[in-house]
């Protein structure tokens, strides 16, 4: 049987530039691979955290499930069934996102019951009679009173604004739901019941939970498995115990090196990573952490790694990774 | 030489919001030792951006500053002084956003000669060789050539480091951050923590660091304010605080951010979302939030108490929740 949702080589590319120039001077169009051959599977009710930097193709990979940005190559399939990015209303009901800044992702001219009802009456989710009802529930799925229904996004604070963001997902019942960046715009006292928020929903709907964010101690709380991408590539993909206590990727750790901790002091000059990403324009030969990175060997420049260990979800693409201290049990 | 840098003392910013006016900083007193670091921890809305700006004199038109201000120039001790004073001559400030900071219709190198340029009337040559040194002082690769770009054409990394040698150009004793390490991702943020770090310290520089994250403050700074609703709630020695906080806000702050180190079971969050300056709660503007309120706390009158030598909080309950296992 395959996997409730799998992901298989999907790459996206996007053209930069002109294509016309490049062909008159004889080169290979200017394209971008912001995703580069992403592979994984996840089964129903997992929550699988992304996290890289900004640039990484974390956002790109998300939209790309969820059909807002065409693949280049790869397939996509939930349940079996493909996802193409232009989809039937049927399917398109099915993977749902979250986006980052709830204040400029609500339309704000409408009020929040105009918004959920469009949606309930385009998809046929319940009857006609029902769609005032039903968005009620909607608001006490996401602990939200009832009588915000009647004002428009303006008059919300930031954490209520992203209630109504994931509500406005919930609305058309996903199996898989996408939160990129779900919290990082909002104030640090009302993270935590976002976060709780989702939590729940997970386990009470048993949706699949993709979140994305830069921030590894985010992922850490939702997340039971992570992936880390670096430049378009997943680096890493553990479970997320196992990738705390022991990151097997040079980039892992660094990353873990880089996030402040309470009641440690910096010591002058200090930091875990040098220098900054390539750009993903000019990748540079082999392994394309290489160049940043401590362990860096003759290989790495020779041949890109593979994304491998003994099971799918003990997987590292570096060619030292389960190396010397054997492979995990 | 007097010890303190910069004192103020019961700050209080007014302004103009549709036809009312609010007070968004309401009575903040703060102290700075030389070459000390000192952190402001607080939300957006909480006021600490804004008693950063009123220090270096860049509050927005129409704002109305009460209090007291004193900034050391000499050796002497801090005098009250106008912004036009210490512009160039003594505090520099780095803000957030880096793009937006940076004036794009000029070179990056002549961004950073402008302030010495000015204000200490060097030529064009001397300010240019200036600029390339301080760019290769914070770490920018190639400075040379940089300093020939325009802001749009570098990294936010690289533009962060743009502004802290513009700041640093002007030879400040009081640097003033404004969340400078936000906006950027944590491998760069962790490397801008490191430069400050060295810069502070090979200079004897005083750092007043505003951010929301207080791991972040802990990196850098030896003593924290922590910031709500307009007021100073808390003041300590960073690890004092850390490791047993004096108000249930700094907490509440420390346990709503899920912690790298430690797997929580659920995060404790704080309920409500911070209040609107147009109507603050009576007594403790925390309170309404605050787990640990009793019926006294929305009437007392808000004072910052002194608990030990180095330590004051606002909380009149601190006995409810010290002590308590955390």
């Amino acid at each position: 049987m395959s996997a409730f949702l799998e992901v298989r080589d999907l790459t996206v590319t996007f053209r930069v530039g002109s294509a016309l120039k490049a062909r008159l001077q004889g080169e290979p169009p200017p394209d971008l691979t912001a995703v580069d051959g992403i592979s994984f599977t996840a089964e129903r009710g997992d929550s699988i955290g992304i996290v890289g930097e900004s640039g990484c193709g974390k956002s790109t990979l998300a939209k790309a499930i969820t059909g807002l940005v065409p693949v280049a190559s790869g397939s996509l399939h939930l349940d079996g069934e493909p996802l193409l990015a232009k989809r039937a209303r049927a399917t398109m009901r099915r993977v749902q996102m979250v986006f980052q800044d709830p204040s400029s992702s609500l339309n704000p001219s409408l009020t929040i019951e105009k918004m959920l009802s469009e949606l309930l009456r385009v998809h046929r989710i319940v009857p006609v009679d029902k769609v005032a009802d039903r968005c009620g529930e909607l608001m006490e799925l996401v602990e939200l009173p009832r009588n915000l229904l009647k004002v428009r996004p303006g008059r919300l604070s930031g954490g209520q604004r992203q209630r109504v963001g994931i509500a406005r997902a919930l609305a058309l019942e996903p199996d898989v739901l996408i939160a990129d960046e779900a919290v990082a715009a909002l104030d640090v006292s009302v993270q935590a019941p976002v976060l709780n928020l989702l939590n729940s929903l997970r386990e009470n709907l048993g949706l699949t939970l993709m979140f994305i964010s830069h921030d590894l101690a985010v992922v850490r709380y939702v997340s039971d498995r992570v992936i880390v991408m670096y430049l378009g590539k997943a680096v890493e993909d553990r479970s997320t115990s196992e990738l705390f206590d022991d990151p097997r990727h040079p980039y892992t750790r660094a990353l873990m090196a880089a996030a402040p901790k309470f009641g440690v002091k910096k010591a002058p000059g200090e930091s875990a990573l040098k220098g900054e990403p390539p750009s993903a324009l000019k990748l540079p030969s082999g392994c394309r952490f290489s160049p940043r990175c401590p362990i860096a060997a003759e290989v790495c420049q020779q041949r890109e790694p593979d994304l491998t260990g003994p099971s799918p979800i003990q997987r590292a693409a570096c060619h030292f990774a389960w190396e010397a201290r054997g492979v995990p049990s | 030489m007097n010890e303190h840098l910069l004192e103020v003392a019961d700050l209080k910013i007014t302004l103009p919001a549709g036809g009312a006016t609010i007070t968004p900083v309401d009575g903040v007193s703060l102290s700075l030792g030389r070459g000390e670091a000192l952190g402001i921890a607080g939300e957006s809305g909480s006021g600490k951006t804004l008693t950063l700006k009123s220090i270096i004199g860049l509050l927005p038109p129409g704002a109305f500053v009460e209090g007291d201000l004193r900034f050391a120039l000499g050796d002497q001790a801090p005098i009250p002084y106008a912004a036009t004073d210490v512009h160039g001559r003594g505090i520099s400030i780095i803000f957030q956003e880096p793009m937006t900071a940076l004036n794009p219709t000029m070179r990056v190198g002549d961004l950073i000669a402008e302030g010495p340029r000015i204000h200490e009337g060097l030529g064009k040559g001397a300010a240019r060789e200036r600029a390339v040194e301080l760019m290769r002082r914070v770490g920018i690769p190639a400075p040379e050539r940089r300093a020939r770009m325009w802001p749009h054409q570098l990294s936010g990394g690289l533009r962060q480091r743009v502004m802290i040698a513009t700041a640093l150009s002007t030879r400040p004793k009081l640097l003033l951050c404004d969340e400078p390490t936000t906006a950027l991702d944590v491998s760069i943020q962790d490397q801008i923590l490191g430069l400050l770090q060295e810069i502070r310290t090979t200079l004897g520089m005083s750092i007043i660091f505003v951010s929301h994250d207080l791991a972040v403050l802990g990196e850098l700074c030896e003593r924290l304010a922590i910031m709500y609703a307009g007021q100073v709630v808390e003041t300590g020695p960073t690890e004092a605080v850390f490791s047993s906080p004096n108000h249930p806000y700094t907490e509440a702050l420390m346990t709503s951010v899920p912690s790298f180190d430690a797997t929580s079971d659920k995060l404790a969050g704080i309920e409500g979302h911070p209040p609107d300056p147009r109507s603050f709660p009576p007594g403790c503007r925390f309170a309404p939030r605050c787990r640990y309120a009793q019926d006294d706390c929305a009437e007392a009158q808000f004072r910052l108490v002194p608990t030990s030598a180095e330590r004051s909080t606002g909380c009149i309950h601190t006995e409810v929740f010290a002590g308590r296992e955390r």
